[in-house]
């Protein structure tokens, strides 16, 4: 700790602050426009300058220096007063000041200085920019004539994100912010840079002209999409979500947003959201009252409980209340067929994870990817299920020099890092990949196995893990392999992520298994900074396994429920928040089950394929719309909060099945989401920790920042079989979807509305096929077209199909391997 | 050059100014007279020809000493091919200077008051020769500091009082101390060779006359400091230093003076060039760094400084190609001698670069100490066509311009910076009376804008402002309250800017303003331009009373606006002039306003 005076007042601060954090501290507040908390010191605006009595005769900027025992700093004084006003008479030269017809207006840093500063006049003059503005994407609007080149968009882009879009360029007095080659904006289109703008130079544009930033009212919740647990803040007005905004002073997540987060909202205002309850009647559809619809759904599903028995398939949209709801109605209906939606593919958390370290959740906290010496990628799509992980991981390699290995079967941004290091292996023996690092840990003697159970059998079982022969199935450097082993048992601090979700089905168990065998090996198993991610796909696949949401006793999970639906085994389902017929693998069996089961109830935000084939659809709520909790991929619970009104008649989750357990014939009867929780808390030990109205911006996390493993117990896996055929297939997730939802949301449908088939270029030349030309992918009995898109992310004979689009069908295709073999023709 | 050998020498200066002079033809001619004469039969001499560096006086390239056997060196000046055939007649077979060819007095004056050091062997050794190099001390530096600690090496050039080259004038010895004072197993050291001051090039001159000599500076550095890998970065419009340094560094590695054991003398020390980009803030440590790594030349903010925090996030040491030099004669001499020379707080030699209009232009190395008249007048020969001595200005665009009454001013860095300029690299721009200062500041100033990298709002917005004040001054729409504006923003932009470059940019329009403040106000009040020199307030009519109708006005005028009789004085027609100002230049008078 470091102790400082300024103005006057004694602080003490950590030696790593700078004057400008630690006049923020005692409530000294410095002018910065360049200055931004999560970004690396600049410098550029000068705003900031303030005198210190040890370095006399200049100024010293307060953001970019560090303090010092001792220091006298003054932030205000005539001469700082002086050259502030003047550096904003220079800024004010050129600008626009179109201020009425800018969306920033009343929110612009720019704006609030020169208010600030009182800068009604100008010594000096010149000619107004006249720069043309960049509109060619739908999503973001640049408009450099508004720039102040405060730089936080290069540098966001670059040090969070690592994409790297934006570049200065030209130089004195030209010098401008610029795309590569001055054109116009294509990027991944998260909006940090938008994020981060303090003027209105990179704005939104589904948010142009809908409302000044003080007619919006402000909600912080949780972004509804995958495992992050991302602060989003929603820019509500009149009942309708106009924005989202970002809140980097206690957001989790510092703010980061990926494009879904920023730009997904709009599925909640869909004009094509549920607004009454439907029953069919007759064959058709029709709307009724909710009571009615209500009875429908309990009789019928009680109905089926008397004969063959009914199944409970939940999403992980629901908030933590809500499922502990579907449980009570599960338990008030008497069955024991419930799973959660990703039930299959979380068999790694859930099987895997709980078989090896007793535990069904990750062992770490995102916040300590950061400073991890080694991280551990398996697949490489952690970037694309997980995108703002994948920030934090970025963030660790360039700030902290951190080394970054992936192991998979394709190339994704990760592989565009610094420093990082690909393992590449064919698709499906990824597996193959970790055993054999696991075995030269186990060879070399660097494994830690104190306290671990089960050393002998598995180096007995990864006998045939050796350097060379894995090198020769996998395609993998056998040295190259080697070095990545090492360097992962010898770091510090390190971490392996591996992405779970609805495409990623295959060998689920078993890489989960193979993971904890090496985080075990490692040490990086329960030791403090360091982790084993396995993170959820979707906002709150955490808390539906920390809540149960799965088979109960000898119950059926999804796939046997479905199956069972499939040979009329089954006489109900009902189906909250999930579109089995779009996401699930095997679409032409779901089809069946859901044409051969006898009465479907389906709760969803939307007509969804699968709910058009149901006989009671309820209207359910979106997360803007309810309250609640969702626990994220690092066991961090979270408050949601509504910011709007549910349309017309649609209700929460939680509402619905709070009378549907009525109906049933529940007396269970709560006052609201905190007494629910508090509920929870005594089926689930770890949530009782917390009481509901404590949990403040930042969450709480379950089992403390490094959860302990229950047990440490090796249990050897098989490796994964190549796949033989012309092309191997592989789905998962595409960087702007999360599931099927977001393919309702404008924003990421602006960037991407199909699903495609990509390839390399190598084997696109031997098909003679171009970028955007269809192509015929035929395999595991079906043919489909798809539009090809030619890239160099893929190895040769590797394709790869997003799962996402309903429309696509790819889960004709795909029915749950880790690799299909296809034939591809034109 | 008083050198004396067994055989005979030509020495052929082959740098950029020599080249550029028509170098390579002069070679190219002696060897095949050499052949053509059968002189070294004739004589039963070998006769060699020394590509030497530059040494100094570019401004009447091409240079070249003959010496023959036993005898002194006798130096040419503007050599051509023609004269070729006549020196090796005359000179060297029949032992007879071609004395009307022979460097005037002026060259003996240019280089008298001169004490070349670090320039010993620029000019006398072959540059891409490291026989040569070792025949003249080289790498005798290192070999000496290798035999002291670390830290004696450091002791030993604090004691020498050696103060940065570059222009900034910091210890060099406190710089490495800081550097090796920060903990970390891979330091990096930069030799700076982005020389991008508008007529300094004493480092590039260094690099192409004695490369070794830079190596073998760093070679001590790193050895000092605890630098595994150096870089010299420097700008690409310096090719034949490049290839010169690149050359000399291919050999090193060669002959394992560089690598992973220099010499065999127990250390590591690797490096490599990287060419500059082209861009001035790149000479700025911060920038340059961030050039090596492959990023935009801007600069970042210090705190952390380099030797903390540097390249690639390493400690890192930055001094300049001229310290280096100085580093390795140090390592020759001892701290003493180095210390002995000079004035109490600025020791050794400075190299300063002249231009402008003053008779012999080129580098020339004085003891720190040395009047600025000295070096204008004893050395450089005085002002072009005796005209009268203005300003001059010191220290490139950073620095600011010095009047008559402070030719007396030592120089130093000290006693420079207390006059209102700086010592920076040691570039000397002369200005005579047809100079006008607002015009020069305009002149700077538009240099500074254009090279600022754009990052810092003053620097970029400021300097552009300031421009277009001065702009309108010299276009005679100045307005009542400009001087005061630029004087007050000036202090604001030095104040508030981010790196060397913004706050330095000010220095030219401030001194200028300092000295010249009715200059500027002539322009402003009665928009006229004191010097004739700001073409939008030329009036371009021929003074009666001084015009001495010499007629050569007229014979100068590419339009033909000028009548002249002889016997009358001349008349200019305005309805055709294009205001060119050759008549201007032209006229000895100054009867032209």
């Amino acid at each position: 700790m470091v102790n400082l005076t300024i103005d006057g007042t004694q602080v003490t601060v950590s030696k790593t602050a700078t004057i400008y954090e630690a006049a923020k501290e005692i409530g000294i507040k410095i002018p910065v426009l360049c200055y931004a908390k999560k970004l690396m010191p600049y410098g550029a605006c000068r705003f900031c300058l303030v005198q210190v009595e040890q370095m006399k005769g200049r100024l010293i900027p307060a953001c970019t220096t560090p303090v010092s025992e001792g220091m006298v700093v003054t932030t205000t004084s005539e001469e700082i007063e002086k050259v502030r006003k003047t550096v904003m008479e220079f800024l004010l030269v050129n600008h626009v000041l179109d201020c009425p017809v800018c969306d920033k207006g009343g929110e612009c840093d720019l704006q609030d200085l020169a208010y600030e500063f009182g800068s009604t006049s100008n010594r000096f003059e010149g000619e107004k920019f006249d720069l043309p503005t960049d509109e060619v994407n739908p999503l973001i609007e640049r408009n450099m004539n508004r720039c102040v080149l405060c730089g936080r968009c290069v540098r966001v882009c670059d040090e969070v994100v690592g994409y790297g879009s934006y570049s200065f360029i030209n130089r004195g007095f030209e010098t401008k912010i610029a795309t590569a080659y001055d054109r116009g904006l294509s990027c991944e289109f998260c909006g940090q840079c938008v994020s981060l703008c303090p003027v209105g130079a990179i704005l939104p544009r589904p948010f142009k002209f809908k409302a000044r930033p003080w007619q919006i009212k402000e909600v912080d919740s949780v972004c509804g999409y995958c495992g992050n647990g991302c602060t989003v803040t929603l820019g509500v007005k009149d009942n309708k979500v106009e924005t989202i905004r970002f809140n980097d002073e206690i957001g989790v997540n510092d703010g980061n947003l990926c494009i879904r987060g920023r730009f997904g909202y709009s599925y909640v205002n869909h004009e094509d959201r549920l607004t009454k309850p439907l029953v069919r009647k007759d064959g058709q559809l029709v709307e009724v009252e909710w009571d009615e619809a209500l009875q429908v759904a309990a009789d019928g599903l009680a109905k089926a409980q008397q004969g063959q028995g009914a199944g409970i398939l939940s999403g992980a949209r629901l908030t933590n209340e809500e499922l502990f709801m579907l449980k009570q109605v599960a338990k008030t209906l008497g069955t024991e067929n419930l799973d959660n939606s990703g039930g299959e593919c979380y068999k790694g958390v859930t099987e895997g994870l709980k078989e090896t370290l007793g535990v069904a959740a990750s062992t770490g906290t995102f916040p300590q990817i950061e400073h991890a010496d080694v991280i551990l990628a398996i697949r490489s799509d952690f970037y694309e299920t997980h995108p703002v992980v994948g920030m934090v991981v970025n963030q660790a390699i360039r700030r902290n020099e951190a080394q970054l290995l992936v192991v998979a079967d394709k190339k994704g941004k990760l592989d565009k890092l610094p420093r990082e290091k690909t393992l590449l292996s064919q698709p499906g023996l990824e597996l193959d990949v970790i055993n054999a690092m696991c075995k030269v840990l186990l060879d070399e003697g660097l494994a830690k196995t104190d306290g671990v159970d089960g050393v002998e059998e598995l180096q007995a079982a990864l006998a045939d893990f050796g350097l060379a022969e894995v090198a020769k199935r996998t395609g993998v450097d056998a040295a190259a392999l080697q070095t990545a082993a090492k360097q992962l048992a010898g770091a510090g601090n390190a971490a392996i992520l591996l992405a779970y979700g609805l495409p990623y089905q295959g060998l689920s168990t078993e890489l989960a298994t193979a993971a904890a065998n090496l985080a075990m090996l490692t040490g990086i198993a329960g030791r403090e900074g360091s982790g084993l991610y396995l993170c959820g796909e979707k906002a709150n696949s955490q808390g539906a396994i920390d809540l149960g949401i799965l088979p109960q006793g000898n119950g059926l999970g999804a796939r046997a429920m479905l199956a069972a639906a499939a040979e009329g085994k089954l006489d109900a389902l009902y189906v909250v928040a999930e579109d089995p017929l779009s996401s699930y693998p095997d679409r032409d069996s779901i089809a069946k089950s859901l044409e051969n089961v006898p009465f479907l109830v389906v709760q969803d935000l939307f007509l969804s394929p699968t709910a058009e084939q149901a006989d009671v659809v309820l209207p359910a709520a979106s997360f803007a719309e309810k309250d609640g909790t969702f626990t994220n991929a690092e066991r961090r619970i979270q408050r949601v909060r509504h910011g709007i009104k549910s349309p017309g008649e649609a209700r929460s989750d939680g509402a619905i099945l709070t009378s549907l357990a009525g109906k049933l014939g529940s007396s269970l009867a709560f006052t609201g989401s905190a007494a629910i929780f508090a509920e929870i808390g005594k089926e689930v030990p770890a949530y009782a920790a917390f009481n509901y109205n404590e949990i403040g911006p930042q969450g709480v996390v379950w089992g403390g920042e490094t959860l302990q493993p229950a047990s440490r117990k090796l249990v050897a896996v098989a490796g994964g079989v190549a796949a033989d055929g012309d092309f191997k297939l592989v789905t998962g997730s595409a960087l702007y979807h999360s599931g099927t939802i977001s393919t309702r949301a404008k924003g990421p449908t602006a960037v991407l509305s199909e699903a495609y088939l990509e390839l390399c270029r190598e084997d696109a030349a031997d098909l003679k096929v171009a970028d955007g030309d269809l192509v015929k992918v035929s395999g595991n009995g079906t043919e489909l077209k798809l539009k090809a898109k030619v890239g160099n992310r893929l190895p040769k004979g590797v394709v790869f199909t997003p799962y996402h689009f309903a429309e696509a069908q790819v889960n004709r295709l795909y029915k749950g391997e880790a690799v299909i073999p296809v034939k591809l023709s034109k | 050059m008083a050198e004396t050998a067994e055989n005979i020498q030509v020495l052929v200066c082959t740098g950029t100014g020599g080249f550029a002079s028509g170098a390579q033809g002069v070679i190219d001619a002696f060897e095949a007279e050499f052949e053509k004469q059968g002189l070294e039969a004739k004589i039963g001499k070998r006769c060699d020809i020394k590509k030497t560096g530059c040494r100094g006086l570019c401004a009447n390239d091409v240079l070249v000493d003959v010496i023959m056997p036993g005898q002194e060196a006798v130096t040419y000046d503007f050599v051509t091919t023609e004269l070729v055939p006549q020196i090796v007649e005359e000179h060297m077979l029949k032992n007879e200077a071609v004395e009307k060819k022979v460097a005037g007095k002026y060259y003996n004056q240019f280089l008298e008051k001169q004490q070349r050091i670090i320039f010993s062997r620029c000019g006398t050794i072959d540059a891409e020769s490291l026989d040569d190099f070792l025949a003249h001390k080289g790498f005798e530096g290192i070999k000496k500091a290798v035999t002291m600690t670390p830290e004696e090496v450091i002791e030993e050039v604090k004691k020498s009082g050696l103060r940065g080259r570059g222009g900034g004038g910091f210890p060099t010895g406190v710089k490495w101390s800081f550097c090796k004072a920060t903990p970390g197993d891979h330091k990096y050291l930069i030799c700076n060779a982005d020389e991008g001051d508008p007529g300094a090039f004493m480092d590039r001159s260094i690099l192409e006359g004695d490369p070794y000599g830079v190596i073998e500076g760093m070679m001590i550095a790193a050895y000092a400091i605890g630098c595994d890998y150096g870089y010299v970065y420097c700008r690409a419009e310096y090719p034949l230093a490049i290839k010169r340094l690149q050359k000399a560094i291919d050999t090193c590695h060669e002959k394992g003076f560089l690598g992973d054991n220099c010499m065999g003398l127990g250390f590591k020390f690797d490096m490599r060039i990287k060419a500059g980009a082209g861009a001035f803030v790149c000479g700025e440590e911060t920038a340059l760094m961030a050039s090596i790594e492959g990023e935009r030349g801007m600069s970042r903010p210090r705190p952390p400084f380099p030797a903390v925090r540097g390249l690639w996030a390493k400690p890192t040491n930055i001094n300049n190609v001229e310290t280096f030099a100085n580093v390795s004669y140090i390592f020759y001499n001892g701290a003493e001698w180095f210390n002995s020379i000079g004035t109490e707080g600025t020791k050794g030699t400075k190299i300063f670069a002249l231009t402008g209009k003053v008779k012999h232009t080129g580098l020339v190395e004085v003891p720190a100490g040395t009047t600025m008249k000295e070096v204008i007048y004893d050395v450089c020969g005085g002002i072009l066509n005796n005209r009268k001595f203005k300003a001059v200005q010191a220290g490139g665009p950073s620095g600011g311009c010095l009047p008559a009454e402070a030719l007396d001013a030592e120089v130093d860095y000290d006693s420079l910076i207390k006059a209102g300029a700086m010592m920076g690299s040691g570039g000397l721009v002369v200005m005579d009376e047809t100079t006008c200062m607002v015009d020069i500041a305009r002149f700077f100033l538009n240099f500074t804008r254009v090279e600022s990298c754009g990052k810092c709002i003053p620097c970029r917005i400021g300097l552009k402002i300031m421009l277009e004040i001065l702009e309108r001054i010299t276009e005679g729409k100045g307005q009542e309250g400009d001087i005061e504006l630029l004087e007050d923003m000036a202090y604001d932009i030095k104040k508030s800017s981010l790196c060397g470059l913004g706050q330095t940019a000010p220095n030219p329009v401030l001194s200028t303003i300092r000295y010249f403040r009715h200059e500027y106000e002539t322009h402003i009040k009665e928009q006229e331009c004191p010097s004739h020199s700001c073409k939008p307030l030329l009036h371009f009519k021929v003074i009666e009373e001084k015009c001495k109708k010499c007629g050569i006005c007229p014979r100068v005028c590419p339009v033909d606006c000028i009548t002249w009789e002889k016997g009358q004085v001349a008349v200019i027609d305005r309805e055709v002039c294009t205001e060119c100002t050759s008549c201007y230049d032209a006229c000895r008078f100054m009867a032209i306003e």
